[in-house]
């Protein structure tokens, strides 16, 4: 909405503006959808972390990798019921997710309305991936949801035949994730995503870096190194896995 | 050297703009952009017609008032150079240049290659300024204040107010400049008393006449006063303390 009125916290000098000029006045500022997407990316990456380890246990046989996955259904217990660590995780990170895509999708929307329409050149690496962070977000939405449909709810069509659903605190996660990745749109499709991921969450730390305010050298080093040690390692250990079925070294 | 210049003209706000196409012969290559500017419009007024609009001033890199887009880049090619500096001599013989305004949706074109930055003075005077009562001057040596300190808010406090930042922006956001500007001030003793109240209304009226920062980066290669991708850290930094501290 068009308005010259500036804002009322304006410590004012000199006469007002007499221009009047586009201004936004509502909605929730872009200072704060950036700090939440900072919060919020940082725990879907804590989790990918944790993830990526319980995901090694493939590489040790069926026994330590159900055994994790039974672990998951009972952790804490029998401090807290069965299945309440996991949903209480479920329902974390559905939130997290939430908050981080609307802001995604706010921030880039008001990026693109202030820009106003005009080309933009982009130079080296570091623009380069801020533009893929939409680009790369929207495909790692996408196979979210097609990685819960697969692997935890077992819905058809993306779930593999004779999907196994954990029964009694037995769970089945071995056999399952082997039969989605001998299918080999579902191992290539694996892989690809984890390609996106990791570049999503280097270029992700750098701006959390930014967005948290750090400005000290060692901060913002510290910061971009954790994220590129992650990166490499979710794109090294979880794209092993369907490769490795693919290639028949685990079955 | 022979160059072919597509020139930004457009005769009013909001009027449709246009490129014009012109050649510029025997242009020396150690020349700016814009002197090419200046030889064109000498050319143009030779021919009877109207000459291109530009801003300029110092030509030395310490004012503020140029800056046109050439091939896309706001000041042009070099990195941190304003575009009274940038030298004709990367161009090869017969090169076309691509000369603009600065695009921000924020800076509304004037006249051809002219844009109204004056939503960077509506920041100035959200809080880019000192606004205590100090009194009279005080002493030198009353205040001391760290070597170190002082080096760094004039590193920060060397923003010539370009606007290139803004127009660098894939998002058209001014955070460079307005995080410069916070810098600058918290970082010494006067200014600093009221460092929270100024972080609040400037960033209000960032949000208001600016976009969000997604960390392309493509600000700092474009400041001319070199200004450091800290300075939008700043932004944050200073917004989330306030907001952590009491008020007064
Ligand atoms: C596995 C899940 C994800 C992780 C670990 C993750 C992580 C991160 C992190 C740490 C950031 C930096 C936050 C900041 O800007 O300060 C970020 C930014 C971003 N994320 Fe995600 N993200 C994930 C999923 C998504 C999804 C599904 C989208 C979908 C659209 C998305 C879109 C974005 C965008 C656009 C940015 C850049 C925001 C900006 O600076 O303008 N992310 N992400
Ligand atoms: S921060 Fe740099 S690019 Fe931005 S207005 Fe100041 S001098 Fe110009
Ligand atoms: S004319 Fe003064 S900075 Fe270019």
């Amino acid at each position: 909405m068009p308005s010259s009125s500036p804002t009322s916290s304006v410590i004012q000098v000199g006469p007002p503006s007499p221009v009047p000029r586009e201004r936004r006045h509502r909605g929730v500022p872009s200072w704060s959808l950036k700090t939440a997407m900072a919060i919020t990316g940082a725990i879907w990456a804590a989790f990918v972390a944790i993830h990526l380890f319980g995901n090694l246990k493939v590489f040790q046989g069926p026994d330590a990798f159900n055994g994790y996955a039974a672990w998951l259904r009972a952790v804490f217990y029998p401090f807290f019921p069965k299945e309440m660590v996991l949903w209480g995780l479920r329902v974390v990170l559905v939130i997290a997710l939430g908050v981080h895509v609307g802001a995604a999708a706010i921030v880039w929307a008001r990026g693109r309305r202030a820009r106003g329409g005009h080309r933009v050149t982009l130079r080296g690496m570091r623009s380069w991936g801020a533009w893929l962070m939409p680009v790369t977000g929207v495909v790692l939405l996408a196979f979210v949801t097609v990685h819960v449909l697969d692997l935890t709810l077992g819905l058809a069509p993306v779930a593999p035949e004779g999907f196994a659903h954990p029964e009694a605190g037995v769970a089945h996660a071995y056999g399952n994730l082997i039969a989605s990745f001998q299918r080999p749109w579902s191992a290539w499709f694996y892989v690809a995503a984890m390609v996106l991921l990791s570049v999503h969450i280097a270029k992700g730390f750098a701006n959390l870096a930014a967005d948290l305010g750090a400005m000290g050298r060692r901060w913002r080093a510290t910061l971009s190194a954790v994220g590129g040690l992650l990166a490499v390692a979710v794109l090294l250990g979880n794209a092993a896995i369907p490769i490795a079925v693919q290639m028949g070294w685990i079955a | 050297m022979k160059l072919t210049v597509q020139v930004w003209r457009q005769a009013g706000p909001g009027a449709p703009g246009r490129f014009e196409r012109h050649v510029v012969d025997g242009i020396e290559p150690h020349l700016s952009v814009l002197e090419l500017l200046d030889a064109l419009n000498e050319q143009l007024i030779d021919s009877g017609a109207e000459p291109v609009a530009f801003e300029s001033d110092c030509r030395e890199g310490i004012c503020g008032a140029c800056g046109v887009t050439v091939d896309g880049e706001a000041h042009g090619r070099e990195d941190n150079v304003p575009s009274c500096h940038q030298r004709l001599s990367g161009y090869a013989d017969g090169s076309i240049l691509r000369i603009e305004p600065l695009r921000a949706g924020a800076f509304p074109v004037v006249r051809d290659l002219i844009v109204d930055r004056g939503a960077l003075d509506d920041l100035i005077r959200a809080g880019g300024h000192v606004a205590v009562d100090a009194g009279t001057a005080p002493d030198a040596d009353a205040l001391p204040v760290g070597e170190e300190r002082a080096e760094l808010a004039l590193d920060f406090a060397a923003c010539i107010g370009c606007g290139a930042c803004v127009a660098a922006c894939p998002n058209g956001a001014a955070h460079l400049f307005a995080g410069s500007k916070l810098m600058h001030l918290s970082l010494l003793p006067l200014p600093s008393l009221e460092r929270q109240r100024r972080v609040v209304a400037v960033v209000d009226e960032l949000e208001e006449l600016f976009g969000p920062c997604s960390n392309y980066g493509e600000c700092a290669r474009a400041c001319p006063a070199g200004i450091p991708l800290t300075a939008i850290a700043a932004v944050n930094h200073e917004r989330l303390l306030a907001g952590l501290q009491r008020r007064l």
